[in-house]
C-alpha cells in the first residue's frame, strides 16, 4: 500500500532536521576502523580491592593486560591535590629521583618522600615558584630545576641560582632541563643552553650559531653521543657533541597548514619535546607525533594510532616505551602497540585503551582495540608530564598528580 | 513532490553549510585561493591542519573569582622604546588606553576600573617570554600585545604555559596563529592575505611578469613577503631576484643596482615606513622607473614625509579603510586625536578593536582565565563583531580573515579601495582538479 502523503513528508522533514543539525554544529562523522571491544567483559570481571587508603577496581583476569603485549599497563592510580600538600593542582613536571618524587607546580616545588609531601618555594631558595622542568644528574648527584624565572641546582640541601644576569643563562624561563653526566642542557625563551658543571663554562645556541631561523627553544634531550633541541618553528636541531656539527629536521613539505606526505620527515616545525632511548628520537609536536630510527621518519596523528589527541605537550620515552603527555588524555606506545589513559568527563573513573595495530580482530579489521576499565582513573586528561620507572608511572596533570602501578 | 523536497532539502544544507563557525562564506584555510593552495594542482596532502578550532581540555573552570579586588588588571606587551618600531608601539599602547579609559568612564568591571599593565618587550633575547611570566605574577587577566613577530611567538609560548588568554593586534606573520595555540586570538588581518591580494592586483590586474623584492632582512620581511614570493612562483611568475636590508640602514644602492641589472617590470618593498621611503628615492635616483609596491608597513605619515612627491602612484595594502566613513571610526578618530594629539594609525585601531574584546570578554566570563579564553574562541560572541576597524571574520585559527584594502599613494595621501577578490576565470591561473574545502 502506497504511504499517506504526510507520513511520507515527516520521514524526509525529520532526516532534513537531522542533517542540518550534525552539519550546523560542526561535527563530521568519521568511521573508524577497529573494533572496540568494551567493556562489559572487563566489568564483569573487575573485583574491587583495597589498596593504601582506596579502593579500586581491577580486572580479575589478566587477558586484558595481555592485549597490550610488552606494554606496561598501568592502574590502582591515586591522585595527589593542594589536600594531600602540593602547593597548587596545577603541575608542570614530574620526575623520579631514587625513592623520592619531585613535582614542579604552579606555586613551588613538591617532593614526595616516605608517604609525604614536601614543598619548596622562593622563600627556600627557588628562582620563581613556577617550577616547570625537573632532571637529577647521576653524575654528580645533583637535581636540577627549571623555573619561570631561573635555573635552580639543588645541591646539599641548597638551592643555587643561575639566570641571565649571573650567568651564561640564555633566557630565565627554562622550559626544559636535561642532565647528561657533567653536563646540563637547557631549552630557554631565549635559545638553547648547555652548562658544562666542571668547567662552569655556558654555551648558548642561537640562529646566530646553530641552523635555526629564531632561538625558540622548548625542549632537549640527549643520546647516542647527540644533543637534540626542539626548536619552535625550526623543527629538531641535532648537536653531534663530538664534531660539535648541527644539522636539523624540518617538515619537508615547508608549509604550516598541511602535512602532504606520511612519514616524510617530522610532523610539523613547530615542536615541543624530544626524547631518545632503545636507538629512537621521539619528537612530540601540537600536530602529531614523530618517531625517527636513525633512518626513517613515522608520523602518528589520532587518526591514524592510539595516540589521545595531536596536541603534545610532553614525552619521555623509558627503554622502548614512549609516554606521551597529551591536551585530552595519556598515551604510551612502543610503535605496534598503544595503551592510552583518560578519565572519564563526569567522575573520577576511566579507562585504558588498548590498541594493536595490524592484529586482525573477528570483524577482520586490521586494529584490535580494548577497553580496560579503571577506577580510578587519573587526575585530569591534561596532562603536562611525565616519569616511569619499573613498577610506577607518575603524570603531572592540571589537576594534580597522579601515579600508577604497573599491573602484571 | 520529491524533487521540490530535494531542492529544499539541498537549499537548507547549503545555508547550514555556509553557517558553519558563523562565517558567511565557506573559504580555504587563511582565504587561500583555490588556485594558490599548496600542492593542490598535484596532489591532496596526507592531512590538512587549521581546519576545525583547537578545545582546549584543561582545568580551571572551576576556580572561582577572588574577591576584594581593587583593579582588573589587563597587561599590554609592546615597543615602546629602543627599537625602530617603537612608534608603532606607542600608538598601540595609545589605543588600548582609549579603550581602558572608555570602559572605566562606563564603570569599569561592576565599579572596579580597569588597570593596564605596561610592559615593554625591547631588551635581552626572549624579554618578551620574561615580560609574560612578570604579567602573570601581576595576575592580568588576559594581555594585549606585540608587533615584532619574534617578541610576539616567544611571548605566546610562555602564554601556552601559563594559561593566559592574549589578543594580539599589531604582528601580521602568518604563522603566529598557526602555532595551535588555544589561548591567542588575532584581530589583525595577517600577511597572508596582502600577500594574496598583491599577487592578484601586480600580476593579474596590472599585467607585471618580472617582479623584483627587496625585504627586510628579519622575520618580518623573510616570513611576510613568503606568500607573496610562494603565490607569484605558483602562478607561473616566479620573483627575479630578492634583494635584504636592514632595520636602519640608508644606503641601499648597490642592492638597487643588482635589481636594475635585472630588468624588472615592478618592484616589491617589504619593510618598515623609513626605510621603504629611502628605497623608494634611491631607485627613482638610479632611474629606475618602474612601479613600486610594498607592505602595509608603507601606510604611515613617515613615508609619505621621506618620499615626498616620489610616492604618488605607490600601491600596497592595508588592513582597513582610515577614511571609511563609518560613525564609530569617526567617534574614535575624534576622541583618540582629542586625547593623545595625534592620528591613530593601523596599530591603534586594532589594539583598540582588540582591547575593546577583551573588556567584552571578562565582562561576560567574569574573572576566570579559561573562562574568558572560551568566550573569545567560541566562534559565536566575537565573530562577525563590528569594531572601529571592521568586522572580525575569525577563520579555524582565531585569524581575522576578513577582506583588506587597497592603498594607492595619489597626490601625497594615500587612497582607500576594497582589495579585488580573485577571478579564478582569469587566464592566466589554471583550475586546480581538486579542491580544499571545509
Amino acid at each position: 500500500m502506497k504511504k499517506p502523503p504526510r507520513a511520507h513528508l515527516l520521514k524526509y522533514a525529520i532526516g532534513a532536521i537531522v542533517i542540518i543539525g550534525i552539519v550546523s554544529t560542526g561535527f563530521v562523522l568519521v568511521k573508524k576502523s577497529g573494533n572496540v571491544q568494551n567493556s562489559r567483559k572487563a566489568d564483569k570481571d573487575a573485583v574491587s580491592a583495597k589498596t593504601q587508603d582506596q579502593e579500586i577496581k581491577i580486572p580479575s583476569s589478566s587477558s586484558l593486560i595481555k592485549e597490550a603485549k610488552a606494554m606496561p599497563v598501568y592502574g590502582h592510580w591515586r591522585n595527589f591535590t593542594t589536600k594531600d600538600g602540593l602547593l597548587n593542582d596545577h603541575v608542570y613536571t614530574v620526575r623520579i629521583v631514587g625513592d623520592s618524587v619531585l613535582a614542579g607546580t604552579h606555586d613551588g616545588l613538591a617532593v614526595y618522600s616516605k608517604g609525604r609531601w614536601h614543598t619548596y618555594t622562593t622563600k627556600d631558595g627557588l628562582a620563581h615558584n613556577g617550577v616547570v622542568s625537573i632532571d637529577y644528574s647521576k653524575t654528580t648527584g645533583d637535581v636540577w630545576i627549571g623555573t619561570l624565572g631561573g635555573l635552580n641546582r639543588w645541591s646539599g640541601g641548597k638551592f643555587e641560582t643561575f639566570n641571565q644576569f649571573n650567568s651564561g643563562m640564555p633566557n630565565d624561563l627554562v622550559y626544559c632541563v636535561y642532565c647528561d653526566g657533567k653536563d646540563i642542557w637547557v631549552a630557554t625563551g631565549g635559545g638553547a643552553g648547555h652548562y658544562d658543571t666542571f668547567s662552569k663554562q655556558w654555551e648558548i645556541f642561537t640562529e646566530q650559531n646553530a641552523p635555526m631561523h629564531e632561538p625558540w627553544t622548548y625542549g632537549v634531550s640527549t643520546g647516542n653521543g647527540k644533543a637534540y633541541i626542539a626548536a619552535w618553528g625550526g623543527g629538531v636541531i641535532e648537536y653531534n657533541l663530538k664534531t660539535r656539527k648541527f644539522r636539523d629536521y624540518t617538515d619537508p613539505d615547508g608549509f604550516m597548514e598541511i602535512d602532504l606526505q606520511p612519514d616524510d620527515g617530522v610532523i610539523h616545525d613547530i615542536t615541543t619535546a624530544t626524547t631518545y632511548s632503545d636507538s629512537i628520537l621521539w619528537v612530540s609536536t601540537y600536530f602529531g607525533l614523530s618517531r625517527y630510527d636513525g633512518k626513517n621518519w613515522r608520523g602518528y596523528f589520532d587518526m591514524n594510532s592510539g595516540l589521545a589527541s595531536n596536541f603534545i605537550n610532553f614525552v619521555r620515552a623509558v627503554g622502548p616505551v614512549v609516554f606521551i603527555c597529551c591536551d585530552n588524555g595519556l598515551s604510551s606506545t612502543d610503535g605496534k602497540s598503544w595503551v592510552t589513559y583518560k578519565k572519564n568527563d563526569n567522575n573520577s573513573d576511566g579507562k585504558a585503551i588498548i590498541k594493536n595495530f595490524g592484529r586482525k580482530d573477528e570483524n577482520n579489521t586490521d586494529t584490535l582495540t580494548t577497553v580496560l576499565p579503571l577506577s580510578p582513573s587519573i587526575a585530569h586528561n591534561f596532562i603536562i608530564g611525565v616519569d616511569a620507572d619499573e613498577n610506577y608511572l607518575w603524570v603531572a596533570t592540571e589537576k594534580g598528580v597522579s601515579c600508577g602501578e604497573r599491573l602484571r | 513532490m520529491k524533487l521540490r523536497f530535494r531542492i529544499l532539502l539541498c537549499s537548507l544544507l547549503l545555508i547550514s553549510v555556509s553557517h558553519v563557525y558563523g562565517q558567511e562564506k565557506q573559504v580555504n584555510y587563511g582565504n587561500i585561493p583555490d588556485e594558490l593552495v599548496a600542492y593542490d594542482k598535484y596532489q591532496r596532502a596526507y592531512k590538512y591542519h587549521f581546519l576545525t578550532p583547537i578545545e582546549f581540555y584543561g582545568a580551571g573552570r572551576e576556580i572561582p573569582a577572588p574577591k576584594d579586588l581593587k583593579e582588573i588588571r589587563i597587561g599590554f606587551l609592546g615597543p615602546l622604546e629602543g627599537s625602530p618600531i617603537s612608534s608603532l608601539g606607542k600608538q598601540m599602547l595609545q589605543g588600548s588606553m582609549l579603550a581602558i579609559e572608555e570602559a572605566n568612564k562606563k564603570g569599569g568591571y561592576h565599579g572596579i576600573p580597569y588597570k593596564l599593565m605596561v610592559h615593554t618587550d625591547v631588551g635581552l633575547w626572549g624579554a618578551a617570554a620574561n615580560e609574560v611570566v612578570k604579567m602573570d605574577d601581576e595576575k592580568v587577566w588576559a594581555w594585549l600585545g606585540t608587533i615584532d613577530d619574534n617578541n610576539s611567538h616567544v611571548a605566546i609560548r610562555a602564554t601556552l604555559k601559563l594559561e593566559i588568554p592574549n589578543m594580539n593586534t599589531g604582528d601580521p606573520d602568518p604563522t603566529f596563529t598557526e602555532t595551535n595555540i588555544p589561548w591567542v586570538v588575532r584581530v589583525i588581518p595577517d600577511d597572508r592575505q596582502s600577500g594574496y591580494a598583491l599577487v592578484d592586483y601586480i600580476f593579474n590586474k596590472m599585467g607585471h611578469t618580472r617582479v623584483a623584492v627587496i625585504r627586510a632582512n628579519n622575520r618580518y620581511g623573510r616570513v611576510g613577503i613568503l606568500h607573496f614570493t610562494r603565490s607569484a612562483t605558483r602562478i607561473g611568475f616566479p620573483i627575479v631576484i630578492e634583494e635584504r636590508f636592514m632595520d636602519g640602514e640608508t644606503d641601499f644602492k648597490d642592492r638597487l643596482q643588482r635589481i636594475k641589472a635585472t630588468s624588472p617590470d615592478a618592484i616589491v618593498i617589504w619593510g618598515n615606513a623609513r626605510e621603504s621611503a629611502l628605497i623608494l628615492q634611491q631607485v627613482r635616483e638610479l632611474g629606475m622607473k618602474q612601479p613600486v609596491f610594498g607592505s602595509d608597513r608603507m601606510v604611515n605619515p613617515e613615508f609619505l614625509k621621506i618620499a615626498g612627491k616620489l610616492a604618488d602612484g605607490v600601491v600596497t595594502t592595508c588592513q582597513y579603510n582610515p577614511d571609511s566613513d563609518d560613525p564609530k571610526l569617526k567617534t574614535f578618530k575624534s576622541n583618540y586625536i582629542k586625547r593623545f594629539g595625534q592620528e591613530p594609525d593601523v596599530f591603534a585601531a586594532h589594539a583598540y578593536d582588540g582591547m575593546n574584546i577583551l573588556i567584552a570578554a571578562i565582562e561576560k566570563a567574569g574573572l576566570n582565565r579559561v573562562l574568558i579564553r572560551d568566550v573569545l574562541t567560541d566562534m559565536k560572541t566575537f565573530q562577525g563583531y563590528e569594531g572601529v576597524t571592521g568586522k572580525v571574520v575569525f577563520d579555524a585559527t582565531w585569524n581575522n580573515v576578513r577582506p583588506i584594502f587597497m592603498a594607492e599613494v595619489r597626490n601625497g595621501k594615500f587612497i582607500f579601495s576594497p582589495a579585488p577578490r580573485f577571478e579564478k576565470e582569469d587566464k592566466i591561473y589554471k583550475k586546480p582538479k581538486s579542491g580544499y574545502q571545509y
